[in-house]
């Protein structure tokens, strides 16, 4: 009990301490937190599909950006605030993952994956051709608003609840049924697990998240395009962090999304043209050295319980 | 009235018949076996049984209703429980957790059966370990329980005492027995001659698809057309 005490007290330190963060931090600095979060609701999400039923999705980058044009829409053409936008954002993630999700999470494995990954083309192609609506190639503009601040606080509460919801699902029996899938889908339907139904809920779960983040980044940006809003290498990064951290674990992407962010800001910084050679490096020593991420390694080693 | 009933069911593999016209009913609390050489269609059978594969041709009933063609997990939950020929334990879950993630209702309490099902199979030490760490013979045993945590009223068991040492199969066969005893119904593959004949009331011999013969263990033994079929005129 002492050992969940200390962890949760570490735990309210830290929130305490992003939460005052803005007060103190440079501009620079609230812009770069902002971005961390981000990425661990990003990659968090991208588990709670791929991480636990190991249905990988190529194309999670659809769902941001369908937030993003969502919230990008109600907020420029309806006028719409930017936080209940960007709640709409979450919904029609969610919405298109159950268009989607339907007939593609009937597909196995590989299959899926290569489905999700034409879904983020079909998407910009359709973004650029309703023009009306979207603006097309020439992208959206949102109305002026300094607001780096409350989004840096909803970005941070976003990622904080993707978090919690991953805890609460891989500490549940839910959980564990979406591992089954992962694990051995046929044993898990002659042991009565209705594989279809969980993917399904796992999905529309993974998807709200990276539809608030997109309505959230739209919002910060002031401007989107359908080439900055699906772009692959979001996706790409996702799997990665969650990959390093440790896939299907609680903490694995809050740890790979730190450390490579945090990595990538560094590095690129510094050395321009070499952070993406170094980026691919890492993916492939991470593949090749620790396939299941650190948390994954650290699990098989020592038994650590499902709450990390 | 039989617990389940399968009339004339076909299914074909491209040119090949795995399974010809096969009819065969189970009545409630007896053990059944179901011996053939190898590819005589015992596991697409089983297959056909739990809605692995869809038969082409004839019905399942089972507790009164037609079950052929239903999805897996449906058939599942209606009460028939299944084992494979190769392991299919879900090897980064624990033991534990293999057997409780098949459950509803509270939790407390399937982890309380979990662990006395374990029990029963002398693993309870092992239930914090990931099945995927057991050996092969204590995964079978994880498999066999885990079938039992529903607590379906038809058990189908391929395979159960391949790979597995004799002192542990005892205690699984008693615990067949068991089962048996407390009204449940099995019906198992098995090329171990012994305990076929030990432990199964009736037996069925499948022969390239076709069922060749069907009675009491004794008699079967003496078939000739099954003598034929395993060893050849």
């Amino acid at each position: 009990m002492t050992r969940v005490g200390a962890a949760v007290a570490v735990l309210l330190v830290v929130l305490a301490a992003l939460a005052a963060y803005p007060l103190v931090g440079t501009g620079y600095g609230v812009r770069a937190m902002l971005q961390l979060f981000m990425w661990i609701a990003l990659a968090a999400s991208w588990n709670l599909i791929s991480g636990l039923t190991g249905y990988v999705s190529f194309g999670h980058v659809a769902f941001f950006g369908a937030g993003a044009y969502a919230t990008g829409i109600l907020v420029s053409t309806a006028g719409w605030p930017w936080p209940p936008a960007a709640l709409a954002g979450g919904v029609a993630g969610a919405a298109l993952a159950f268009l989607i999700g339907v007939p593609c999470l009937r597909l196995k494995g590989p299959y899926f994956a290569i489905a999700m990954l034409g879904l983020n083309e079909v998407l910009r192609a359709l973004i650029s051709y309703f023009e009306g609506l979207t603006g097309g190639g020439n992208g959206l503009s949102l109305p002026t608003l300094q607001a780096t601040t409350p989004v840096y606080y909803a970005m941070g509460l976003t990622a904080l609840l993707v978090v919690a919801l991953t805890h609460a699902v891989i500490t549940s029996r839910f959980g564990l049924r979406l591992m089954t899938i992962r694990e051995d889908e046929v044993a898990a339907e002659a042991m009565g697990i209705d594989t279809f139904r969980h993917k399904l809920y796992a999905f529309l779960l993974s998807a709200v998240g990276p539809g608030i983040v997109g309505g959230l980044a739209a919002r910060d940006q002031g401007y989107i395009e359908p080439m900055s809003v699906f772009p692959l290498a979001t996706t790409i990064t996702m799997i990665v962090m969650v990959l390093f951290g440790g896939k299907g674990t609680v903490w694995g992407p809050v740890l790979g999304a730190v450390v490579l962010f945090v990595f990538q800001e560094a590095v690129w910084a510094r050395f321009i043209y070499l952070h993406q050679l170094l980026f691919g490096a890492i993916i492939v020593a991470v593949v090749l050295l620790m396939p299941r991420g650190v948390l994954g390694l650290l699990q098989m080693r020592y038994r650590l319980p499902r709450t990390i | 009235m039989p617990l389940l009933e399968i009339a004339r069911v076909r299914k074909h593999f491209g040119g090949v018949t795995a399974v010809n016209d096969v009819s065969l009913a189970l009545e409630p609390g007896r053990i059944y076996g179901l011996i053939g050489p190898n590819g005589s269609g015992k596991t697409t059978l089983f297959n056909c049984i739990t809605g692995l594969e869809r038969p082409d041709a004839g019905t399942i009933v089972f507790d009164g209703q037609r079950i052929d063609g239903r999805k897996p997990n449906r058939i599942a939950r209606r009460g028939i429980g299944r084992t494979f020929q190769v392991i299919r334990v879900f090897p980064e879950l624990t033991a534990l957790e293999n057997l409780v993630v098949v459950t509803r209702g509270a939790r407390a309490e399937a982890e309380a059966r979990a662990v006395e099902l374990l029990r029963l199979v002398k693993l309870e030490r092992l239930a914090g370990e990931f099945a995927g760490n057991l050996s092969y013979g204590q995964q079978k045993l994880v498999e066999f329980v885990r079938v039992l945590m529903p607590d379906p009223s038809l058990i189908l068991l391929d395979e159960p005492a391949a790979g597995v040492n004799r002192t542990l199969l005892n205690d699984l066969l008693q615990a067949v027995a068991r089962l048996r005893d407390r009204g449940k119904t099995v019906l198992l593959v098995e090329h171990d001659m012994k305990v076929v004949m030990g432990l199964c009331e009736t037996v069925f011999v499948l022969d390239h698809g076709d069922k060749i013969a069907e009675g009491p263990p004794g008699a079967i033994q003496s078939d000739e057309r099954v003598i034929e079929a395993y060893f050849g005129r």
